[in-house]
């Protein structure tokens, strides 16, 4: 992964400034990051820091109260095309089809049938959910129900992959089987992906680099190159490196965990 | 319990129909015992004799297979009921997305919304004759009146609790306005809407009868207040064995639908 990512580091999303405001209340502040091409980002931190909304800001989905952020030197005001979102709640539709559900954003995009002929299958199929074309998302479990989601944002071949904890809502196991394939998938395609977890070991496991935000209103307290070998698979949780990281991580977080109670009482 | 009363299980086809055949025919036995019991102008058996106890069903039989004017009166009230239920359904369902959608919109009208929902709208029939006189399209209104407040109500309901989560998804997707339509709003709020249906046909078919009563006699309606008159109870029973079909009938066509539309419903929550 290192390596791919060393390749392209062209940047392509660059926050300045960013600050995200409800009224009175502050989420986030003063937050700088940049994206570059063919790399995986992920933020952590605890729940509540305005992690996720930062992501929908970088979707569009939700305007910053202050700064900007720009994608390949467009600043976001709305959704943009080639920037995809898997969400937590996978946001399936239950009255269509698996082949449906991922067909829509190509659906609504416009392209022809022939294209969509051709995409659907080979993401579904690339996902795992081959055969389930014609099952509703009810009688999926949750981790196939993700499986689709994800499908439905790869097919609309995305340059920026947002996920928002796409992995918070299925079980242990499912969890994963999902990263390492998540991982695999990236690899024969890499874009920028942005990779919003509360998981500490999710984010070094997946990301080449790690942005942790703290405080309140929370900022970017740390940017961590992570500097695992690739492939990442199994063995790389039981890296020394990735102990070290983790543990750091962990650490930074729980100070904050904890002043956060004493706050409250 | 099952030592001492023997276990029915009533899930059983065989069971399930002998179960209604035997409560058909004590309702029928019911009916015919207190038909014959009264005097013919004040209840009519279902068989009869034909002389002074006439039975209901031969003159339905009679009314339906031997009486040109009786099915024109049949498709008159159809047609009635079909004209405002449809137009009803038409109008009810987008103006129930558009208010979901709009919040002012919602706000201004809500009130006078729940006012009419809860209204008897055969109070209103009074004002819509001496307004609009007493031909077709009065009571095309009269219908129309009936069967509209229903299907908004629930079209609204339906409509406002769209998750969220499905029409960020549609932004995120760059969706359009009538994609969030296509994609979301209308699968989302039709099995809301067909319960409306499902209960508006049965107030739709007392406006038709309502309608029918108070402004211009015609249909059905006339057919029963003439039998009425006439001291004719086999033919008031006929007619309100026909009105009770047909109510079934519009109820299990809705039903069907709501069955059909709401099949992702099952498992889904």
């Amino acid at each position: 992964m290192s390596e791919i990512a060393s390749e392209g580091n062209e940047t392509r999303i660059e926050i300045s400034g960013v600050g995200k405001r409800y009224g009175n209340l502050q989420v986030f502040k003063d937050v700088n990051l940049t994206f570059n091409e063919r790399e995986i980002v992920t933020i952590v931190g605890p729940s509540g820091c305005g992690k996720t909304t930062l992501l929908r800001c970088i979707d569009g989905l939700l305007p910053v109260s202050e700064g900007t952020i720009a994608i390949d030197g467009q600043t976001i005001t709305e959704p943009r095309e080639g920037v995809s979102m898997v969400f937590q709640h996978f946001g399936l539709f239950p009255w269509k089809t698996v082949r449906h559900n991922v067909g829509y954003g190509l659906k609504l995009a416009g392209a022809p049938k022939t294209e969509i002929d051709e995409k659907v299958p080979y993401y579904t199929k690339l996902v795992g959910l081959e055969g389930f074309e014609d099952s509703y998302p009810y009688q999926l479990s949750g981790g196939m129900q993700q499986r689709c989601g994800l499908a439905r944002a790869l097919a609309m071949e995305p340059s920026v992959l947002l996920m928002d904890e796409p992995f918070a809502a299925v079980d242990a196991q499912t969890r994963e089987i999902l990263q390492f394939e998540l991982l695999n998938i990236w690899s024969m395609r890499p874009m920028t992906m942005i990779f919003v977890t509360h998981s500490i070991e999710e984010a070094v496991l997946m990301g080449d680099r790690v942005v942790v935000l703290r405080g309140r209103p929370s900022s970017v307290f740390e940017i961590i190159d992570v500097n695992l070998p690739a492939p990442r698979d199994r063995s790389t949780l039981s890296h020394p490196r990735f102990s070290e990281l983790r543990e750091h991580v962990w650490g930074t977080l729980m100070d904050e965990a904890r002043a956060a109670e004493f706050e409250l009482n | 319990m099952t030592k001492f009363l023997p276990f029915i299980n009533s899930d059983r086809t065989i069971v399930r129909w002998m179960t209604i055949v035997f409560s058909v025919v004590l309702g029928a036995a019911i009916w015919e015992a207190v038909g014959w019991s009264f005097n013919q102008s004040i209840m009519a058996p279902l068989f009869g004799n034909g002389d002074d106890h006439p039975g209901t069903l031969p003159k339905l039989y009679n009314y339906l297979f031997d009486d040109e004017e009786y099915v024109l009166s049949l498709i008159q009230s159809i047609q009635l009921f079909t004209t405002g239920f449809v137009l009803a359904l038409l109008s009810a369902i987008p103006f129930g997305i558009v208010m979901a959608r709009l919040a002012m919109l919602r706000v201004a009208l809500e009130s006078y919304i729940l006012g009419l929902y809860v209204t008897p709208m055969i109070a209103l029939i009074p004002f819509i004759l001496s307004i609009l006189g007493f031909d077709f399209w009065p009571k095309v209104l009269v219908v129309f009146l009936f069967a509209f407040f229903p299907i908004l109500y629930n079209t609204l309901e339906g409509a406002r609790s769209v998750k969220p989560e499905l029409l960020e998804v549609a932004r995120s997707f760059r969706s359009s306005e009538w994609g969030i339509w296509k994609d979301i709003l209308i699968p989302y709020t039709l099995p809301y809407a067909l319960t409306g249906i499902r209960q508006a046909s049965g107030r739709a078919l007392v406006g038709m009868v309502a309608a029918e009563f108070f402004l211009s006699t015609s249909g059905l309606g006339e057919e029963l207040i003439t039998a009425s008159r006439n001291f004719d109870m086999a033919g008031v029973l006929a007619t309100i064995l026909v009105i009770t079909g047909l109510g079934i009938s519009f109820m299990r066509i809705a039903g069907a639908f709501e069955q059909r539309y709401a099949k992702w419903r099952g498992l889904d929550r």
